[in-house]
This record gives C-alpha cells, sequence and structure tokens, in this order.
C-alpha cells in the first residue's frame, strides 16, 4: 500500500482520482478540449502509478514533481501551472 | 507511525543511515561504526552494490579464463604443446560464481553485522532532511550518505526495447557464449565484454559513435584496443550510429549508419553498453539535496548541498569506479565526525581497461590539458623496445607520459601487458608532483614491462 506524506506531516493512502482531477483541471485551465484533457490527465496518472508502484511512502511532493515532469511531455503549460498553483478551481 | 514534521529531532535513530552497500557507502558505515557511532545501512538490491556482484569480479574473473584460453591456444608458439583446448562455459561461470562468492556478498549482512552497523532491506526515500522511509518504517538520522549508484542508460534507439537486448548484468550470467554478439558502445564496458565473448569464438561486433573505441581516454589507446580488436577478429565499427534494432527469425537485426551509409548486421544477442546513469529517484528533493542528469552535486568534502548529507561513488557522476568511490567513502567518514576536513583531489586517478594486453591511464589526458590551455610536453615509447617483449612474444602497447614545461608528470597513457599495475608507478609520481626526472633517476628492474616508464620518462625535458 503506498502512502503519501502530506505537508502538515500526516500520510493518507494515495490515491490516484485526486491526482486524476488536479491534471485534468490544469489542462482545462489552459484550454485545453475536455476530451483530450481526459486522455493527458489518464497518461500522467498511469505514468505516476508505475513510478509509484515500486515505494511504499512518498512526499505530496514528489507526486507534485512527477506529475509535473510527465505532464510536460504532453502540454508543457499545463505542466507549468500544475507546477505553480497549487489550488485549481 | 510518527507524524513527519521538518524540524530537528531531538533524539535520532540512529547517528548515521547509508544508503547503498557497494564501496562508495559500505567503507563511511565501516569506518563510523569503528567510530563508535550507531549506523544503519539501507539496500534493496544485492549486498556489496555492483562491484562484486555485477562488475568488476564477475567481469575479471570471466576476462581471466579468456586469457587462459588464449594462453593455451597460442602456447604452440613457445614450444609448449597445447592440444583440443576447448571451453566449458558452465564451469567458466562457475569459476565467476565462485570469485563472487569469495568476495563475501553472500554473507554481507553479516559482515556489516559483525561491524556493529545494522542492515535494513528496503528502497530508502527521504521524507524530509532527516528521515528516511523504508516503507514499512521510518528512520531519523543526524547524517546520511548517498551511494546508491548507477543504471545502465538505454539511448532512443528504434526497436531496441521491444526487440530486447542484455547489459553487463545480464553478460555475466549467461549459459553459454553467443554465437554473435552487436555491443553498443565502446567505452570500457563494451570492450571488455566484446573481448571476453570475442576471445571464446564469438563473431562480435562494437560500434562507437566517436572516432575511436575508449574515447575518453588519448586516442592512441582506442587506436591500440581497435588493433588488439582487428587481430582477434573483433569487428570495430568506430564513428558509427545504431538507428534500430528488429527481430528477425529469432535473432536480431541491427541497423547501424557508418559514414553516411546504412549497415546491417545480424547477430544472437545485443549488449548495451551505452553509459550508465545515477540512481537519484529516492526524494533527495525533500531533503534539500541538489542534483542533476550528471549525478548529485558535491563539494570536494563530499558534502551535498544538505550539509548533513554526503553523497559518494557512481551516483556523484564523478569517475565510476570502485577504488573512487571507496576514496570518496574514506573522506566522507572523516568529515562527518571531524573538524579537520579531508578533500577529493581527483587529479591522479587510474582507470584500466581490461583487455589482453590492458589499456590504463591516469591523471590528464591531452585534451583536458588543451581545454584548460596548459603547455605539455608528450614522449611516447612503444613496448617493441623492450626485453621484456622480446622474451614474452608481446610486441603490442606503448606508454605514453605527458608533463608540464618544466617536466611535473601530468598524465600517462599505458597499453601493455599488466598495464594496470605498471599505471601504478605514474600514478604515485602523479599525485606526488613528480617530474619525469624522478622516474628516470630511479633505476627499473630488466627486463619489465616498467622499463617503458623509464624511457619514456628520459624524453622529457625537466627543468
Amino acid at each position: 500500500m503506498n502512502h503519501i506524506v502530506k505537508r502538515a506531516g500526516h500520510a493518507e493512502k494515495y490515491d490516484n482520482r485526486k491526482l486524476y482531477a488536479s491534471v485534468y483541471s490544469a489542462c482545462l485551465s489552459v484550454r485545453e478540449p475536455a476530451g483530450s484533457a481526459e486522455l493527458i490527465a489518464e497518461r500522467v496518472v498511469k505514468d505516476v502509478d508505475h513510478w509509484i508502484s515500486h515505494k511504499h511512502e512518498v512526499t505530496s511532493n514528489d507526486i507534485r514533481r512527477q506529475a509535473s515532469k510527465h505532464l510536460h511531455a504532453y502540454h508543457e503549460d499545463a505542466a507549468y501551472i500544475y507546477h505553480h498553483h497549487r489550488v485549481i478551481h | 507511525m510518527y507524524k513527519v514534521n521538518n524540524k530537528r529531532p531531538r533524539r535520532f535513530d540512529y547517528d548515521l543511515i547509508v544508503i547503498g552497500s557497494g564501496s562508495g557507502g559500505g567503507v563511511a558505515a565501516h569506518l563510523s561504526a569503528k567510530q563508535g557511532k550507531r549506523v544503519a545501512i539501507i539496500e534493496d538490491t544485492a549486498m556489496g552494490g555492483e562491484c562484486p556482484n555485477f562488475g568488476c569480479i564477475p567481469t575479471k574473473a570471466l576476462l581471466k579464463t579468456a586469457e587462459t584460453y588464449r594462453t593455451a591456444k597460442g602456447a604452440n608458439k613457445f614450444g609448449v604443446r597445447a592440444t583440443n583446448v576447448s571451453v566449458n562455459y558452465k564451469n567458466i561461470k562457475a569459476w565467476k560464481d565462485a570469485a563472487v562468492h569469495r568476495t563475501g556478498t553472500y554473507q554481507g549482512k553479516e559482515v556489516f553485522n559483525d561491524a556493529g552497523v545494522d542492515v535494513i532491506r528496503g528502497h530508502g526515500h527521504f521524507l524530509n532532511k532527516w528521515t528516511v522511509s523504508t516503507g514499512k518504517k521510518r528512520y531519523q538520522a543526524k547524517k546520511f550518505v548517498v551511494a546508491t549508484g548507477t543504471y545502465s542508460f538505454c539511448p532512443n534507439i528504434e526497436g531496441l526495447k521491444e526487440t530486447g537486448y542484455i547489459t553487463y548484468r545480464e553478460a555475466i550470467d549467461l549459459d553459454s557464449a553467443p554465437k554473435s554478439l552487436f555491443v553498443i558502445g565502446g567505452g570500457p564496458i563494451g570492450c571488455e565484454f566484446a573481448f571476453l565473448f570475442g576471445s571464446f569464438g564469438t563473431k562480435v561486433h562494437i560500434a562507437e559513435i566517436s572516432d575511436n573505441l575508449i574515447p575518453q581516454e588519448d586516442k592512441e589507446m582506442g587506436q591500440t584496443v581497435e588493433h588488439i580488436f582487428a587481430e582477434a577478429d573483433i569487428n570495430v565499427l568506430s564513428k558509427t550510429k545504431v538507428i534500430k534494432v528488429s527481430g528477425r527469425a529469432g535473432r536480431k537485426e541491427v541497423t547501424y549508419e557508418q559514414a553516411g551509409v546504412q549497415k546491417r548486421a545480424i547477430v544472437e544477442e545485443v549488449l548495451l553498453a551505452a553509459g550508465k546513469r545515477p540512481l537519484t529517484d529516492l526524494g533527495l528533493e525533500n531533503a534539500g539535496v541538489a542534483f542533476d542528469a550528471h549525478g548529485i552535486k558535491v563539494k570536494s568534502t563530499m558534502a551535498t548541498t544538505n550539509p548533513n548529507i554526503y553523497a559518494c561513488g557512481d551516483v556523484t557522476g564523478k569517475y565510476n569506479f570502485t577504488h573512487v568511490a571507496s576514496y570518496q567513502s574514506r573522506i566522507a567518514a572523516n568529515n562527518m565526525w571531524h573538524r579537520k576536513k579531508m578533500r577529493a583531489d581527483y587529479h591522479a586517478i587510474p582507470r584500466v581497461v581490461f583487455v589482453d594486453p590492458e589499456a590504463a591511464a591516469v591523471g590528464a589526458t591531452e585534451r583536458e590539458l588543451a581545454d584548460r590551455k596548459i603547455q605539455y610536453q608528450k614522449a611516447s615509447v612503444p613496448i617493441s623496445i623492450l626485453g621484456r617483449s622480446n622474451t614474452s612474444g608481446n610486441d603490442v602497447g606503448f606508454v605514453k607520459v605527458l608533463a608540464s614545461h618544466t617536466g611535473v608528470l601530468l598524465g600517462a597513457s599505458v597499453v601493455c601487458p599488466h598495464a594496470g599495475e605498471v599505471i601504478g608507478e605514474l600514478t604515485l609520481a602523479i599525485q606526488n608532483g613528480l617530474k619525469a626526472s624522478d622516474v628516470e633517476k630511479t633505476v627499473h628492474a630488466f627486463p619489465t614491462w616498467n622499463e617503458a616508464v623509464r624511457t619514456a620518462c628520459t624524453r622529457i625535458i625537466s627543468i
């Protein structure tokens, strides 16, 4: 079971739906069409799932960095937004 | 589990936690434990790291068998009759396994435990500057040494991953020598495996993108090794770019480009030796440790950008050698616990390629001196002039020395039997700032390969 150590110091289970939602939002915020945003978010989640699969415990910053790195390969602008804005509505 | 916060803990589980049990980490762990520190080592793969398990020891054990086979086959030249000389590769592998066993890696955990070092199995990941997690448990320490080593770099070659390839890790464990082999990369690892399998009758192609093999050293070394390879019927493809690998009837077809012309080779196996990359995926950002694609950034004290975390060995991207890793580890072990700091000095690092005859170098290369705009003189001597060459029947090789305009030795290249040992004299001279005239004045035994070192030094003008 993968655990994420949050910034406040507590740990919680890794939930890739949260990651999907934040990447999807970042894509939408740079006017990426919804269908394409879904596709990109799915790919990024897959990449991060693969990265985390052999780790037991990482920080939320690790997740952010990994997601940002993979997102950069698919959409540079979305990656910039994702990396620099912690909360995207 | 306790909550992770970024304040310095009041109590630590250990004084030192080392991540990686190879020579870069093991030496610091042992030395620190000797000083009474509470030490743990985290290892998620083979105890002892790369060198005894997959690198130096198994390859040199295999190369020794190749040398013995070649010596036996060439014995008639010396009037020694050796008929029906053949190879039993299973026994060769057994010899290699025995050599690995003798290093003590199979008893690795006990070796560390006996030295007072706790061994923690798992993948270490930094959660903050003082905490590392192995998943099941978190550990806090005052100091850390990161010595995680490297992994084989896979270049972006069409079809390579899909078709499949082996690296040095798999090559040492083959049950038989492949009938044909295409080696991608003409550095030390590529050359050693090309020569190893070439000795056992494998049809070997070795491709290097640079002008010659072993491109990081002076060109004479690579050119001489190419000559040795040509005599061993190894197909050297310099200035060659591999562009595609594909499967073909159970074999592998390698498409490469040389001088603008595309050619193909069909082989049984492809061995990838195109370099290594540092293993830095362990949450270093959480600990404030800076790194890039070349490795963890370290000062000459081996401290990283976090003064409580040190890095040693291949992960620093300095020189990928066991002797450099243990040297760095000794420096880190001193600097962690003592006020008087030691500093790493890389101006006389010996480098050896274990083909036959061996190729070795130390200190600066001509390219480095030119880049640094240092005026230098050079002298080269072929080993064919030596009495030892005459009695051994081996006339391929040379000794080349580079010196400042005042004669201070700066660098050297050697290709001759036992060059790995011959380079020791020059390493001592360069390390201690000796002049060529100091070596010239030293009496060398006759007939030895080292006489070429003295002869080369006589051709340098010392002021």
